[in-house]
């Protein structure tokens, strides 16, 4: 299960020190937000049990198909990266 | 009449919207929740005695589950329960470890096809256990370290016949200082390994580098292989192409015959019955295994190559057969 605050682990400090920060993370890097693709506005239909659209008729999961990359943002954690296994 | 097809996913997880929706206009009976639902959304009442297995409802307010009538369930990165926010944190934290015990074991006890169950993806997680499992079905894996001693990576490093790379073991990303940030997988060059400080601070993974012809997406859905090359148009994208979407070209292919039935054994050890499994080809044809995501995205790959990956989802939850 994704943990109710996001299945990304957060924090407000600052990266430590060489010795205690894990190594591979001085290869961690903002990723690129011009790949980000913004989600369109939908709401949860109870009755047919998936999004509609807000505006217009393309059903949202019709969008669904670009790859969902992270755009940096932290209060918009990815929901659909390939990175975070479930 | 068949019994309910049970879907448990994140309500925001639209690709399982595509699979509900192939599965309605199919006429099957779908019961959608999130487990975030539970217990303010949803209710459970189940009872099990000798001679009769778990029986009972799962109901919200728009539908009601025959648990012990339940054919099949999908299982999709639900979240964790949702409280009233008044409770107490330690009120919160006993009532989520009751729930997690609770409905999550009942989940857990469906007798039905799964795709795939929530124990079988939890353990197939550990890429040092499918990596295990993989060599043992016949797959080629590259040479792997998991360590934490500087030592081991400069001596393992200098074994290897080529370039190693490092990527995350688990969840590539995290937030810090008000920043997102990600890892991916990283070629190494000898300078990176200088300065090995921070390596005993955790567990880390080093591999050999195997050179790319192309990589391949194979979604495994029961006894359907789908196919999908990858092939990448820049140095970014062909060291890791999550790092590079717009670089990447798709192709839809076949899995070699002899591929097949490993990969096949594979999921039968991993007990799963979707996986989105990431393979190397070298420039000799060969492939080499990195992975298998029990819970990959698939959707983007469908679009791209027009395999019918949700179809094949909505037919293995149905016991259509391949």
């Amino acid at each position: 299960m994704i943990p109710a605050d996001g299945r990304v682990p957060r924090g407000d400090e600052r990266p430590s020190g060489p010795d205690s920060r894990p190594w591979i993370l001085r290869f961690a890097r903002a990723p690129d937000r011009r790949q980000a693709v913004p989600a369109a506005e939908a709401f949860y239909d109870h009755q047919q049990q998936i999004f509609l659209p807000v505006h217009g008729d393309l059903l949202p999961y019709m969008g669904t198909h670009h790859p969902t990359v992270v755009d940096g943002d932290p209060k918009n954690p990815p929901k659909l990266d390939e990175g975070a296994k479930d | 009449m068949p019994g309910p097809i049970l879907v448990i996913a994140g309500r925001d997880d639209w690709p399982t919207d595509r699979v509900v929706k192939i599965l309605t206009d199919c006429g099957a009976e779908v019961f959608r929740f999130d487990t975030a639902d539970f217990p303010q959304q949803m209710t459970i009442g189940a009872r099990i005695e000798t001679g009769h297995p778990w029986s009972g409802t799962l109901s919200t307010a728009y539908r009601t589950a025959d648990l012990a009538q339940v054919e099949a369930a999908y299982y999709r990165t639900p979240s964790t329960f949702r409280f009233p926010p008044e409770m107490t944190e330690a009120e919160r934290q006993f009532a989520q470890a009751q729930a997690r015990s609770g409905i999550g074991g009942i989940i857990c006890a469906l007798e039905c096809r799964w795709v795939s169950h929530p124990v079988a993806m939890s353990r197939a997680e550990y890429k040092p256990f499918q990596l295990q499992q993989a060599r043992r079905c016949g797959l080629r894996v590259p040479a792997t370290l998991i360590t934490n001693q500087p030592a081991a990576v400069r001596e393992f490093a200098a074994r290897i016949d080529g370039p190693i790379i490092t990527k995350p073991i688990a969840s590539p990303m995290l937030i810090e200082d008000g920043q997102l940030k990600t890892v991916y997988t990283r070629l190494l060059h000898p300078s990176d390994l200088k300065d090995l400080s921070g390596i005993d601070a955790t567990a880390h993974l080093f591999q050999a580098w195997v050179p790319k012809a192309h990589e391949v997406r194979l979604t495994v859905v029961g006894e359907r292989l789908l196919t999908a090359e990858i092939h990448a148009g820049s140095a970014v994208a062909l060291e890791d192409w999550r790092a590079a979407y717009d670089d990447l070209r798709y192709q839809a292919a076949e899995v070699p015959a002899e591929l097949r039935q490993a990969v096949l054994r594979l999921m039968d050890r991993l007990g799963l019955r979707f996986a989105a499994c990431d393979f190397v080809v070298d420039l000799a044809g060969a492939w080499w295994f990195l992975e298998a995501n029990p819970c990959g995205q698939w959707d983007w790959i469908q679009h791209a190559t027009g395999l019918p990956i949700a179809e094949a989802i909505a037919d293995e939850l149905q016991g259509i057969p391949a």
